[in-house]
């Protein structure tokens, strides 16, 4: 599904991933972790297409397809779903109507049939379900004056709306109490199928009691230093990540 | 030739004609304080980024009566609640009242008694503005509004002012809104037209105690048009007044929106203005927080896109004794292209210590995480340029309560920001 190999990539100039090497297949559940600032973010959003970070070497490929020979917009309609930290705001624009036109964006592209407005309505209802949300949130304007949790409610909602090939959440956990989180992975469990993919980005092992993965990978300075079963993220949870950084530095970890 | 001998002559042309016969001593007045004045230049500070010249170089003629169908701007609320004027003069036919209810006065001008309403009589303490003073000269017709103690108005009133001219003309509208307490209102008044033109309206509101009036108003003059208009609200204890100004049209517009707050009142001065090619839009608001406990809400939002130009100036003067007031005020600007460009500019005036007053401006382009975010989602980069851009201004409209007011202006700016296609509109 996505095969990274030696993927080298710079903010402003600043090398932030500095040769990243990551097979992911599809069925798979992946987790990256690492501490702050240690690159994990930055790698959901070179691959996404975030504008602000320059690919500088290396080479990934989405389900065979050269993945920076397409833009974010095309990536997106291709499967690639990326789940936000912070999720932006859009006052005036109403979340259903944003949910149907991200909806009929891809259906277009796949050439599936685009719902009307009274068909997303049936479409939409069936899927706000799945993570637990009010109905008055589709009404609102997209995000706005959401709380965090909220927000990440909406996120996993669009996933569920556009059942991307590979979702890739970044620091999902983040701002959601215990019981939405157990709501929300739950959620993302469901939507998880054998052809398709999760490649989820974390601080705290919490979430991966809920999302059980299958590799975890600990990056710390733009690379992966440890990679290994979903044990990893129980180790993590006892230990912290100074084990497995120093272990790299003593050339051990590997 | 200079803009100053220019100036004088659109004055003494606009002066030329017969002055009205009723409301004399208001006219009289206007017209001794208009002598021996000129047209302002870009050296006054107040219009130091709206230069008339262009304005100065039109011969305006008097405006003639003339029988237009209006079925197009009809809004379904207030098919029985409508005062309809054409070039400045009352057009009954296309006017309807039959809705209105009982006790409400909402008349023409011309057939207002003189004695009963008292034009002029919103007074802010500030030399009026020359544009306010040709209106008081000059105006033809307008409308008055009286809602009597304690009614609540179920239906909007609509007031529709369009300009249709073959050669340029000038007109005056004029428009009294007074609520006596605990009265309720919702008002629309709409601007629009064809043609060269100058519109000066005048628009005095009087808002008695715990007296609540909800005021849209909509600017949609013709590409050509000139808009400069005075808008004077004085709010009673308690009293509530809402007004939003939304500019579409026009070549160069300015809006002097003044509001007094009283005791425990609440005002709010809303704006929206979607700019293109070679338009100007101007907006000098003042806030005058009179009385102590006083709460006011400024949310004024542009978009400019080609060579256009948004100004903004927001004074907000809180009184000595204004204790406990809080006022906020937000000035946010989009660019769209290089060559937009918006002046803003915050000035708070404050003779009290215990009050909260906030303030902020910003400009700048669409934010690129913004922009990232719906093309992760899979809209292409103009689609996700035209959403945010639709967004920012489909937020000032959010509030507007009169549904198909709200409906037509969301087309309106969907239109304008290439939205339309998206159908987020469903």
């Amino acid at each position: 599904m996505l095969l990274i190999k030696n993927l080298t990539a710079s903010i402003n100039g600043t090398p932030v991933l500095k040769g990243i090497d990551l097979e992911i297949k599809a069925g798979e559940i992946h987790a990256i972790m690492g501490p702050n600032g240690s690159g994990k973010s930055t790698l959901g959003k070179v691959l996404a297409g975030h504008p602000a970070y320059e690919v500088t070497g290396g080479e990934v490929l989405f389900e065979g397809r050269d993945l920076f020979s397409m833009a974010a917009d095309e990536r997106a309609r291709a499967g690639l779903f990326m789940g936000f930290q912070h999720p932006i705001e859009v006052p005036g624009v109403s979340n259903s109507s944003f949910l149907r036109l991200a909806y009929n964006k891809k259906a277009e592209a796949e050439g599936r049939d685009e719902l009307d407005p009274l068909e997303f309505d049936d479409f939409i209802h069936e899927k706000i379900k799945l993570v637990a949300m009010r109905e008055e949130f589709l009404d609102r304007s997209l995000n706005e004056g959401f709380s965090g949790g909220e927000k990440k409610r909406n996120e996993i909602l669009q996933m569920a709306v556009l059942e991307p090939k590979l979702a890739i959440l970044d620091e999902l956990d983040s701002g959601l109490d215990i019981d939405a989180l157990r709501v929300l992975g739950d959620a993302v469990n469901r939507l998880q199928r054998a052809d398709r993919a999760l490649l989820i980005i974390t601080h705290f092992p919490r979430i991966l009691e809920t999302i059980q993965p299958h590799y975890v990978h600990v990056l710390s300075g733009g690379r992966i230093l440890k990679s290994a079963g979903k044990e990893l993220a129980l180790e993590l949870e006892e230990r912290g990540y100074d084990w497995v950084l120093e272990a790299s530095a003593a050339g051990g970890a590997r | 030739m200079t803009s100053m001998v220019v100036g004088s002559n659109l004055l003494v042309d606009l002066l030329s004609g017969p002055r009205p016969a009723e409301w004399a001593s208001l006219r009289e007045a206007a017209e001794g304080r208009l002598e021996g004045r000129d047209l302002p230049t870009t050296k006054d500070e107040a219009w130091k980024y709206t230069d008339l010249k262009a304005l100065a170089a039109i011969p305006f003629g008097a405006a003639p009566r003339a029988t237009v169908d209006i079925s197009a701007y009809l809004l379904p609320e207030m098919v029985g609640t409508r005062q309809v004027f054409v070039n400045g003069h009352h057009a009954p036919h296309a006017s309807c009242a039959s809705a209105v209810p009982a006790g409400v006065r909402f008349l023409p001008l011309s057939t207002a008694s003189e004695a009963c309403h008292a034009l002029g009589s919103v007074k802010n303490g500030l030399t009026p503005e020359l544009f306010e003073d040709l209106n008081s000269a000059r105006f033809e017709d307008g409308a008055v509004i009286l809602v009597p103690k304690n009614l609540k108005v179920a239906l909007p009133l609509h007031l529709l002012f369009l300009t249709r001219a073959d050669a340029p003309v000038a007109v005056f509208p004029r428009v009294l809104v007074v609520l006596e307490p605990g009265a309720e209102l919702e008002l629309v008044e709409e601007h629009l037209g064809e043609g060269t033109y100058l519109s000066c309206p005048v628009v005095e509101v009087r808002i008695g105690e715990g007296a609540i009036l909800r005021h849209e108003r909509v600017q949609r003059e013709s590409p050509e048009a000139f808009h400069i208009g005075t808008l004077k609200a004085e709010v009673g204890r308690h009293g509530q007044y809402h007004s939003r100004t939304l500019s579409f049209g026009a070549r160069f517009s300015r809006q002097h929106p003044w509001v007094r707050l009283a005791e425990g009142a609440e005002g709010t001065l809303d704006g929206l203005a979607l700019l293109d090619d070679q338009q100007v839009a101007d907006t000098h608001s003042f806030m005058h927080h009179a009385e102590p406990n006083a709460v006011s809400h400024q949310l004024h939002k542009c978009i400019v896109d080609g060579k256009a130009r948004a100004i903004f100036n927001g004074q907000v003067r809180v009184a000595p004794g204004a204790q406990g007031t809080d006022a906020k005020q937000q000035s946010r600007n989009l660019l769209l292209s290089e060559t937009a460009r918006v002046d803003t500019k915050p000035q708070l005036e404050i003779y009290a210590d215990d009050v909260k007053c906030s303030h902020g401006a910003a400009v700048g382009q669409l934010d690129p995480e913004e922009l990232f975010y719906l093309e992760s989602r899979g809209l292409n980069a103009d689609d996700a340029r035209n959403l945010l851009t639709y967004g920012f201004a489909a937020d000032v409209l959010q509030r507007v309560p009169v549904a198909s007011v709200r409906r037509a202006l969301r087309q309106l700016v969907m239109a304008r920001t290439q939205a339309a296609s998206l159908g987020v509109l469903a």
